[in-house]
């Protein structure tokens, strides 16, 4: 099953990165050790990380089935919905908050969302819903509409020293064009995959990075100001790209350039 | 309507009213972004004197065109371009961290005579003397206005805005505009 998922992946990805010539990032040799890497995600390694973390901090699938309040059957299709609206939590959360919570329950003081330990966990949680189409509801309640509405205004807004916007790079017209030797990777359309393959593993940072992590390298690139993890207005990010996913494979680790 | 509310009475039920908002990372982004976001289109006159063959401006409009920062760079520094960004009546003491200037990054999106790894997201600047100049389709008020501001004469510009952020300066923009209009 899980074999299938990353054949399909790879071949979306190759060829989208096929292009010769060097006006491209990628070089022969990158896409050789790219091709190399499906093979064998250097992630996976992190991921299995995650899975003892899980065991230690949080009982493993089972606590947290429990602490999400579904079944263990119940739990691939409930974790591919995320972000949610959890009521104990009081306000829309990602699976890495969900984490901090359930740590917290267990009586151990809560990973840093930006550390590794919490990506490795969080992709690790997130990888038990491999597989699973993801979904979310943003009609479910007024905080999930109001969520996807936020995320959709900072998508939107320009800001920074370029006064650039996410969407200034990443609208819909602009796919596929390049930017710096970069294609531009389609974020917009319906069906597209990418919030679907994150936490991912970055060849060129050598590390297990999540969505919320992915778009403060953006951020900084691009100079608009950093902002943090877990913030409304990253959740809010990740609710408005997970829209797009809706109905995509989720298959975790992805890999990326 | 009902049948929400009881469902809700159920969910907190069975987790005895348990409270994690106070216990997870929820930090408060809106005020660096507030902060941060960009102030509406504005329209600027170029200064006298600003369009030049003075090789120098020349040599550092092209730096700024080719280059994202001073970190980045390399390269021989044109004369009159500093590598890191001093504030204006800041005194800087032995060690002080001094960050990297910024510059336009512009080959990201445009080609141009000698880019390297140029990006397509903006037109083609190549030849811009002889096709956009020396016939009149554009002139150098509006190349001005367009990097100082690009949103003037196309509010849904995917274009970076350098003026009205205050990335550069004034004469900044008349180097660069210096020389995309030039001949190459
Ligand atoms: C100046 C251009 C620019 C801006 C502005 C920008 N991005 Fe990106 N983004 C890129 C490029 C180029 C890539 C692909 C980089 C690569 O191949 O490594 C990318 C990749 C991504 C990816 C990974 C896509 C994948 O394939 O998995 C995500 C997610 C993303 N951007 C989100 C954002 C968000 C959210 C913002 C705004 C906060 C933003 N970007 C702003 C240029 C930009
Ligand atoms: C993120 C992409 C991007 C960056 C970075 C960028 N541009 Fe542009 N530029 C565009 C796009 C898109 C257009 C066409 C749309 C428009 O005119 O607003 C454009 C148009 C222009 C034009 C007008 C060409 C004409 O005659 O119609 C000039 C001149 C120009 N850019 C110069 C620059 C300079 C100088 C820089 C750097 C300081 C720069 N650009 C940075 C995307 C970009």
């Amino acid at each position: 099953m899980k074999a299938g998922i990353k054949i399909v992946l790879s071949v979306a990805l190759l060829s989208s990165l096929s292009f010769g010539g060097e006006q491209f990032a990628m070089s022969d040799s990158d896409r050789a050790m790219y091709a190399e890497m499906l093979e064998n995600n250097p992630a996976d390694l992190m991921v299995a990380n995650g899975e003892e973390l899980l065991a230690e901090k949080c009982g493993g699938d089972a606590g947290l089935a429990a602490f999400l309040n579904v079944s263990e059957d119940e739990l691939p299709v409930y974790l591919a919905g995320f972000p949610r609206y959890l009521p104990e939590f009081k306000q829309v959360v990602a699976i890495d908050q969900v984490l901090q919570g359930l740590m917290y329950k267990n009586g151990h003081k809560p990973f840093k969302l930006k550390s590794s330990d919490m990506f490795d966990m969080s992709a690790y949680a997130k990888s038990l819903a491999n597989g699973e189409k993801s979904q979310i509801d943003i009609d479910a309640n007024p905080q999930m509409k109001e969520a996807y509405v936020l995320g959709e205004k900072t998508f939107n807004q320009k800001r920074g020293g370029r006064g650039l916007s996410c969407m200034s790079c990443h609208s819909p017209d602009i796919i596929g064009s390049v930017l710096r030797t970069q294609p531009l990777p389609d974020l917009s359309n319906k069906g597209v995959a990418v919030a679907a393959t994150w936490p991912a593993y970055r060849m060129t940072k050598s590390s297990l990075r999540t969505l919320q992590r992915r778009f403060q390298g953006c951020m900084k690139n691009a100079l608009l100001k950093v902002i943090p993890i877990g913030s409304p207005e990253m959740v809010a990010l990740e609710v408005y790209l997970t829209k797009r996913a809706e109905g995509t494979e989720i298959a975790i680790p992805g890999l990326k350039r | 309507m009902k049948k929400t509310f009881m469902m809700s009475l159920l969910v907190s039920a069975s987790l005895f009213a348990a409270d994690y908002s106070g216990v997870i990372e929820k930090p408060n982004a809106s005020k660096m972004i507030e902060k941060d976001l960009l102030a509406p289109a504005k329209t600027f006159t170029m200064p006298a004197g600003c369009i030049t063959t003075d090789a120098d401006a020349i040599a550092r409009g092209s730096f700024i065109f080719h280059n994202l920062n001073g970190k980045k760079a390399k390269g021989k520094l044109p004369k009159g371009l500093a590598k890191k960004q001093m504030k204006a009546g800041k005194t800087y003491l032995p060690g002080d961290k001094i960050p990297a200037k910024q510059y336009g990054n512009c080959v990201a999106c445009h080609n141009i005579e000698g880019a390297r790894g140029a990006g397509n997201i903006g037109p083609d600047l190549t030849g811009y003397k002889a096709m956009f100049m020396a016939t009149g389709v554009r002139d150098n008020q509006f190349v001005f206005q367009k990097i100082a501001d690009p949103r003037i004469d196309n509010k849904d510009t995917h274009m970076t805005v350098n003026l009205t952020t205050k990335l550069f300066t004034p004469r900044e923009i008349c180097d660069i505009t210096s020389y995309i209009v030039s001949e190459k």
